[in-house]
């Protein structure tokens, strides 16, 4: 029998203590230390005293600006327009503000001006590997899921070395994987000149703005589908068989049993898998700290990535806290929002 | 259960108890700290604080070795929670800022300045007046390659006295590139992710071109220097070599020279020893080519320094005067290959005296080493540097880049009220 100091979910509140404490300790107070950091201007070496600043660092961070440029028209009826730092280093209002984007609409260009653009780009960066990693990374776990799932010989064998790049350190994955991307010494590129005759152009995977991302996106699935293939190996074992034999019964193709017997079935972990997912993706760090460190021309810099480089490397550690409690926000609308769009279409049904 | 608790809280008193025995507070510990380096240096490193506390028994060395990569970091934590270390080692640029921090104080209250004279600038931190770090050796930069490469496309071999200049240099890379038998003829470095690197590395070409990276007369700003005509220059030079293929971005290895991929390596001293064993005496060391306004080189390169909250002043300067002793200064450049920070020492070596194969190592740190901006806005100066210097490389608009840094550099310093001093300490 529970005695009696144990009732009222006291016995809960004793073992729930340890997991509690540490949640507190490492996360809650460093966590409420950073929104006041965001507040003042504290550096991490510096003997002056720190100042409150209200809003200055939200304001450094989040600043924009629309800026209206008239264009010369030369003679040839060709429109120039005049550099756009040259014009906002020159402005005393301007000159906090730096080129973000521009526009060209007949003889007038609209140039988005941002105080901060570099943590606008590593927005938009995050943004972009969260959507090209999700489906690929999911889609190449549930892919190998199915294939470790489908009886043939060695499955176990292929469990395992499919799971193995998950307990690799992220970091050992990465340096291998810089020297695979090298341009001219990689092995991709050595593999892609084999497959086409020695034609085509080396591509210098880590050294081009446009692939360095989308390489990046690679290694990371790569890297991390192991782990959501075994979540998907789970799911597809609750799958009940007599499903799959009443549908082969009725005379349903493979791919009729896979889309309509399969993928409802896996519906709640493809959910949950996507959620993960999503959570890691908004994470990235190692990779380009190790590979890239957010080049080239800020083309991989990630916003933790660049939390980091303000914090701690640049030492101005209320501005990297300002960049964490900005993201913090946004990262928490986003999952209030998945959480509501998930919870209305199991309501739905 | 209550057996459980009581013991728990024992652990937990115990463990703060051994914290207690913090770096600096001890009376018969000296505590001594230094950065990650290569196998040899630690080793002459190790060997150097045994010939100190060997003939000391009123107290014990406890030397400890913390990852270069991670080294700044530990400083500013152990900084921070007021527990440095008696003696540590900085790099050399860092002195002001952790003098500006009040982490150091100055030698030269602890050690007769006389005991200094004989010690090469680069060598020495200085700063507002006072010396607050010392260093066994310099390093220095230079261009390697081999006899037979140049001899393969005629081109002069540069001197002291006469270096490549620009055209030349370029000539040669232009030539070695056309013989087909490199991808790329030169190894710059780029492929190490280190602001100060950059920094060591390409600064000092910027200071050939006639540019540099802070008004040097008052150190209070970057603009018109960092972002001035010579510096434009300077970036259309570097952007070229990448894209005409001279360099490559990012080399897989540091072993690029050795194994035959590129003609030209610009390196350090450090990597002598490894090349002359491979290529004996086929192996050039050579000058960096001379931009416009002379040669320069990096200065100043690991150094020692005391903590201010060391309460063993005494035992730490003794250190510090051990270290520096000509035959101390004179095994760690034997061991590791770094140009000692004397003559005399220089002397009592085989590689470095006068006529020894490595002479021209100390002869350039004398003649060329530039030191870098002496101010605590150093770090600052050198991410922004950095990441200009990586953008250019990649292609970002020169002038985009450097307008760049010498914003990043001006906020800095505006942001930190001109690295001014504290009005009082906050302890």
């Amino acid at each position: 029998m529970t005695p009696r100091w144990a009732r009222k979910g006291r016995l809960a509140f004793l073992f729930g203590t340890p997991a509690m404490l540490g949640l507190i300790t490492f996360l809650v107070i460093p966590f409420a230390m950073a929104i006041a950091l965001t507040l003042t201007n504290q550096k991490l070496l510096s003997p002056q005293h720190v100042q409150a600043v209200g809003l200055a660092n939200y304001e450094r961070l989040l600043g924009l600006k629309v800026m209206r440029q008239d264009g010369i028209a030369s003679s040839d009826g060709h429109v120039t327009f005049p550099r756009i730092r040259d014009v906002t280093r020159s402005s005393p209002t301007l000159r906090p503000y730096r080129p973000l984007g521009a526009m060209t609409w007949e003889s007038t260009r609209f140039v988005l001006l941002a105080r901060d653009p570099v943590f606008m780009r590593s927005l938009l960066n995050t943004a972009l590997f969260a959507v090209m990693v999700v489906p690929l990374q999911c889609g190449l776990a549930l892919g190998l899921a199915l294939l470790v799932n489908a009886g043939l010989c060695g499955q176990r064998a292929f469990r395992t070395i499919y799971f193995s790049p998950v307990v690799m350190s992220m970091v050992v994955v990465a340096v291998i994987w810089a020297f695979l991307f090298n341009r001219d010494l990689g092995l991709v590129n050595q593999a892609l000149g084999w497959l086409s005759g020695g034609q085509g152009t080396r591509i210098d995977w880590l050294g081009n703005p446009a692939t360095a991302m989308p390489a990046i996106v690679i290694m990371s699935a790569w890297q991390g589908a192991g782990l959501q293939m075994l979540i998907f190996l789970a799911g597809l074992q609750a799958i009940p068989t007599e499903l799959y034999d009443a549908a082969r019964i009725d005379g349903a193709t493979p791919l009729q049993r896979f889309v309509h017997v399969t993928l409802p079935g896996l519906s709640n972990t493809i959910a949950f898998v996507v959620v993960i997912t999503t959570i890691a993706a908004f994470g990235l760090f190692t990779q380009v700290d190790v590979m890239t460190q957010g080049g080239p021309a800020n083309a991989t810099s990630t916003v933790m990535f660049y939390a980091i480089e303000r914090g701690v490397r640049d030492q101005d550690i209320a501005y990297g806290s300002t960049v964490t409690v900005v993201y913090f926000v946004l990262i928490a609308t986003l999952a209030i929002l998945q959480q509501r769009f998930f919870a209305r279409r199991a309501g739905a049904r | 259960m209550r057996r459980i608790l009581r013991l728990s809280i024992g652990t937990l008193l115990a463990s703060t108890a051994s914290c207690t025995d913090k770096p600096g507070a001890g009376g018969r510990v000296l505590h001594v700290w230094q950065h990650q380096t290569g196998p040899e240096e630690a080793a002459a490193n190790q060997q150097m604080i045994a010939r100190f506390a060997a003939g000391r028994h009123n107290f014990v060395v406890n030397a400890q070795t913390i990852p270069q990569g991670s080294y700044p970091q530990s400083i500013m934590a152990a900084a921070m929670a007021g527990r440095l270390p008696c003696v540590l080692t900085v790099d050399s640029p860092m002195v002001p800022a952790f003098v500006w921090a009040g982490h150091i104080r100055p030698l030269d209250t602890l050690i007769d300045r006389q005991a200094f004279a004989s010690i090469a600038p680069p060598a020495l931190g200085q700063y507002q007046g006072h010396i607050y770090s010392v260093g066994q050796f310099d390093a220095a930069l230079a261009i390697f390659t081999r006899r037979s490469t140049l001899a393969q496309i005629h081109a002069r071999i540069p001197t002291l006295a006469q270096p490549w200049t620009r055209a030349e240099f370029d000539d040669v890379l232009r030539k070695l590139k056309a013989t087909g038998r490199w991808q790329v003829p030169l190894d710059l470095g780029t492929r190490e992710p280190n602001p100060n690197w950059w920094t060591y590395a390409y600064s000092p070409m910027l200071q050939s071109f006639g540019g540099d990276l802070i008004d040097r007369k008052t150190n209070r700003t970057a603009d018109g220097v960092i972002n001035g005509a010579p510096a434009r220059a300077w970036a259309a030079w570097f952007h070229a070599l990448f894209a005409n293929e001279w360099a490559r971005r990012l080399e897989p290895d540091d072993q690029s020279l050795m194994r035959g991929r590129v003609a030209l390596a610009y390196t350090g001293n450090w990597r002598a020893p490894d090349l002359e064993k491979a290529f004996g005496n086929d192996l050039l060391i050579l000058p960096p080519p001379d931009f416009g306004h002379g040669v320069a080189i990096g200065g100043g390169s690991w150094q020692w320094a005391v903590s201010s909250t060391c309460t063993q002043p005494a035992q730490a300067a003794a250190f510090i005067r051990h270290l520096i002793s000509t035959p101390e200064i004179a095994a760690m450049a034997t061991a590791a290959g770094m140009i000692p920070a004397t003559e005399a020492a220089a002397q009592r070596t085989q590689r470095f005296r006068k006529g020894g194969d490595w002479r021209v190592f100390y002869d350039m740190s004398r003649a060329f080493a530039r030191p870098r901006p002496a101010t605590p806005a150093f770090t600052a100066i050198s991410n922004a540097w950095y990441h200009a210097a990586r953008d250019i490389m990649d292609g970002t608009d020169p002038r985009d880049a450097l307008d760049d840094a010498a914003d990043a550099i001006d906020q800095s310093i505006a942001d930190n009220n001109g690295y001014a001093p504290a009005a009082e300490k906050t302890k």
